[in-house]
């Protein structure tokens, strides 16, 4: 019950770091209450004194965190990724409470093509309202955390999202036993959802398209939603499909007894963010992403990542960051070591053996999810 | 005879550093720049720091479509923002408004049964203020919510009815309500308010003149009575009677379970504190007035209600005062069992599109607003209650 307390307290705390942060570099001009001024020179002091020389330190234009992140990262010698606890599948704790799951993964795919360590990214649970704030206000270096890639978001949120790492779609889910077959059924329903999330305003939305009436009820926790399923308060449970598919997966009266309606009706790339205006780590972060991706197109798997580094091929060769036959290695400049797609790809696994370790248990198909040869949208641009 | 004016010139002009006037004054100046000082300070850095990080720190967003509903409301979804911060502050109200009611009428009770001769009931009462008052409102909360609202009351199916004039289950309640204009309604029972006050007044100097019994309350509430209904049928006022249908309910005005859950627990929690306010006034009145009252052989309502109350009222107002806006603010809590509070509003708007600063600003003010409303309202009417002394 504290816990909860506390977590719902955290976009106040937010508000108090951006307040105070960077308030070391201030303090020394001086209490005098200047304002505009000394600061913009401070963001470039900032810059400078933790930046330890990254080369292509992007000095972005509105003055955003230009470069802070990568070197934030290398002097922590940690990534440190918003996540969260429990959403099956994606992030949960395992039985010795260790963060587990699809973003969990991803998580370490990032601390691996970086630090060249899987095991220095770590998950941090935040809430769905502290999400943003706590990026912005770099408490964290990059959101993985089933965060929907919206214009909105992306425009005024003053984040930056990158390559989509699961391709999802909201959907309805009801008791077995209801009366519904298809959302056309559920007029003058009630319908529970998780609370800050673009959840709420898609059922809304497309209740009003097909002319339903609908009651919305908003939960923070996930189990206390769930109670109120279980107990008979919401007609319908809405959600992406591949969090109901973990959530019903869990479900106290086993899965059999909920149903996922047919119909999707929400686009919901689930992307990656990081602040705006720093790209060379927003580079970094979306060709760790696009490297699990273009691992499994070239079939490179955890198994056999090490013979693969001999390959006859000279694409993976390069990809693996090995030498090619003249001798001469390519580095593609994006401030990763050379051999980054080799770490992740021994240490975490290519894009479907992630999928398939924490997605395909709960009943997941690859769907949209499946390579761009396979029909899917998974599609990394060349590694050359 | 120069020597006392000297010496009264000395005294009215110390030097300047041991002028009491001038080092207080000093003092609190350079207290408030301070203060000044450190306000300007943190937000010019909210300020540069949102700057850097591109966070927006205007309030334009409030014209944006919001883009969530709100639970138990009807609003849109493509409302502006705007909208649903008022939305959500009427809920605050609506919540606010009737815990303070209800808390203060149990809280009373209560506190009168802590004192009762009763063995039975004063021993319940300490038990039950004793254990609300003691443990954190967020439990009572979770546990109102997921003990009584979710388990004991009934699947919409099997609805406990008050046959035509309320409807329970687990999906809340609906209650039987008027059709017609609810201005006109509220003008009409003010009226009745009025006419009954009248009547009372009336009644008051006719005992006073003849030594009659007063009866007030025998002959206002038939006259405040008669006015309403004279008015409900004048206005053509109809009930309007919820009715269950399978799964749903219609008719009748809605309280969410949401509703109904914070508002028990905020009465329960409340009315606690109140409690122990109200014994300890009583307590505070002089001993002998209740022994004076004994001693005209006035009987134990009378003596409670017209001695000990009015005088235990006033010792009580300031501290009840003080937990009418502990009421108003923790009701904040609600927003966790889907209460569309003003707190939850701004926690859907951060969520969706809102910039975190200024939203938790606005809201924060508005909190700070209501609450100012409040301590005005409890001092005016502190004032009043107050006893004058010539």
């Amino acid at each position: 019950m504290r816990r909860k307390y506390v977590r719902m307290t955290a976009p106040l705390l937010a508000i108090t770091l951006i307040a105070a942060g960077c308030s070391d570099d201030e303090a020394a001009p001086g209490d005098t209450g200047e304002e505009v001024a000394p600061d913009t020179s401070d963001t470039g002091e900032t810059a400078d004194a933790a930046g330890t020389a990254t080369t292509a330190a992007t000095e972005s234009t509105g003055g955003g965190g230009g470069g802070a992140a990568m070197a934030r990262v290398t002097e922590n010698d940690s990534v440190r990724c918003g996540s969260r606890d429990d959403l099956p599948g994606f992030a949960t704790l395992d039985e010795n409470g260790e963060p587990v799951g699809f973003d969990v993964d991803f998580c370490r795919v990032i601390a691996a093509a970086v630090l060249g360590d899987a095991e220095k990214g770590e998950a941090v649970p935040i809430e769905t309202d502290a999400r943003i704030p706590a990026l912005q206000s770099g408490e964290i270096d990059v959101l993985v955390r089933n965060t929907t890639w919206t214009a909105s978001r992306d425009g005024n949120d003053g984040v930056t999202f990158l390559q989509p790492n699961y391709y999802d779609g909201q959907r309805m889910m009801v008791a077995a036993d209801s009366e519904y077959q298809a959302l056309e059924d559920m007029d003058g329903t009630t319908v529970c959802v998780a609370a800050g999330t673009t959840t709420e305003g898609n059922v809304a939305t497309e209740f009003e398209r097909l002319g339903l009436t609908v009651s919305v009820e908003s939960f923070d926790d996930v189990d206390l939603l769930q109670e109120a399923f279980v107990n008979g308060q919401c007609d319908g449970w809405s959600s992406d499909g591949s969090q109901l598919a973990g959530l019903r997966s869990t479900y106290p009266d086993g899965p059999e007894s909920l149903v996922i309606l047919e119909e999707v009706f929400s686009k919901e790339p689930l992307a990656s963010a990081v602040v705006d205006g720093d790209s060379e780590w927003a580079q970094a972060v979306e060709w760790a992403i696009f490297a699990t991706i273009q691992a499994e197109e070239f079939g490179i798997t955890q198994d056999n990542v090490e013979e693969m580094r001999e390959s006859d091929d000279p694409n993976i060769r390069s990809f693996l960051g090995g030498e090619n036959a003249e001798g001469t290695e390519l580095d593609v400049g994006l401030g990763l070591p050379p051999d980054f797609a080799y770490q992740v790809v021994s240490q975490v696994g290519n894009y479907g053996e992630i999928f398939d370790r924490h997605l395909a248990p709960l009943g997941l198909e690859r769907g949209l999810n499946a390579l761009y040869t396979d029909g899917g949208l998974m599609y990394s641009p060349p590694y050359r | 005879m120069t020597a006392p004016a000297t010496l009264d010139k000395q005294a009215g002009r110390p030097p300047l550093w041991r002028d009491v006037r001038v080092l207080s004054w000093t003092f609190q100046l350079a207290v408030v720049g301070l203060v000044v000082l450190l306000v300007s300070w943190l937000w010019g850095n909210v300020q540069s720091n949102s700057d850097r990080l591109n966070i927006d720190t205007g309030f334009d967003f409030l014209d944006q479509p919001a883009g969530f509903p709100i639970p138990g409301s009807d609003f849109r979804n493509n409302q502006p923002i705007s909208d649903a911060v008022v939305e959500g502050l009427l809920n605050t109200i609506r919540l606010a408004a009737a815990g303070l009611v209800l808390a203060t009428l149990l809280g009373v009770l209560l506190g009168i049964a802590r004192l009762s001769g009763n063995f039975l009931v004063r021993t319940g009462a300490k038990f039950y203020v004793e254990f609300v008052r003691n443990i954190p409102l967020l439990s009572l909360l979770y546990l109102i919510y997921l003990a009584v609202i979710l388990t004991v009351f009934p699947r919409p199916v099997d609805s406990w009815t008050l046959e035509g004039l309320a409807v329970l289950n687990v999906r809340g309640s609906h209650v039987a309500w008027f059709d017609g204009s609810a201005l006109a309604l509220i003008g009409i029972v003010v009226l009745g308010m009025a006419a009954a006050w009248g009547v009372g007044r009336w009644r008051t100097t006719v005992a006073e003149r003849t030594g009659q019994p007063a009866r007030t309350a025998l002959f206002a509430l038939p006259v405040m009575a008669l006015i309403v209904a004279a008015g409900w049928l004048i206005g053509g006022y109809t009930l309007n009677r919820p009715e269950l249908d399978g799964n749903r309910v219609s008719g009748g005005i809605e309280m969410t379970p949401a509703y109904l859950g914070a508002l028990l627990a905020l009465v329960l929690y409340t009315s606690s504190h109140i409690a122990e306010i109200v014994r300890g006034s009583i307590q505070a009145v002089p001993i002998g007035q209740g022994e004076a009252a004994n001693a005209l052989a006035l009987s134990g309502f009378q003596r409670t209600w017209h001695v000990i109350l009015p005088q235990a009222m006033r010792i009580a107002i300031p501290p009840i005062g003080n937990q009418y806006l502990n009421l108003m603010k923790n009701s904040s809590l609600a927003a966790i069992i889907s209460y569309g509070d003003l707190t939850k509003v701004t926690e859907l708007g951060v969520a969706n599109r809102s910039p975190a600063v200024p939203a938790y600003a606005l809201t924060l003010l508005i909190y700070l607003g209501v609450s100012l409303v409040i301590s005005l309202a409890v001092n005016i009417f502190n004032r009043r209650l107050a006893l004058v002394e010539r």
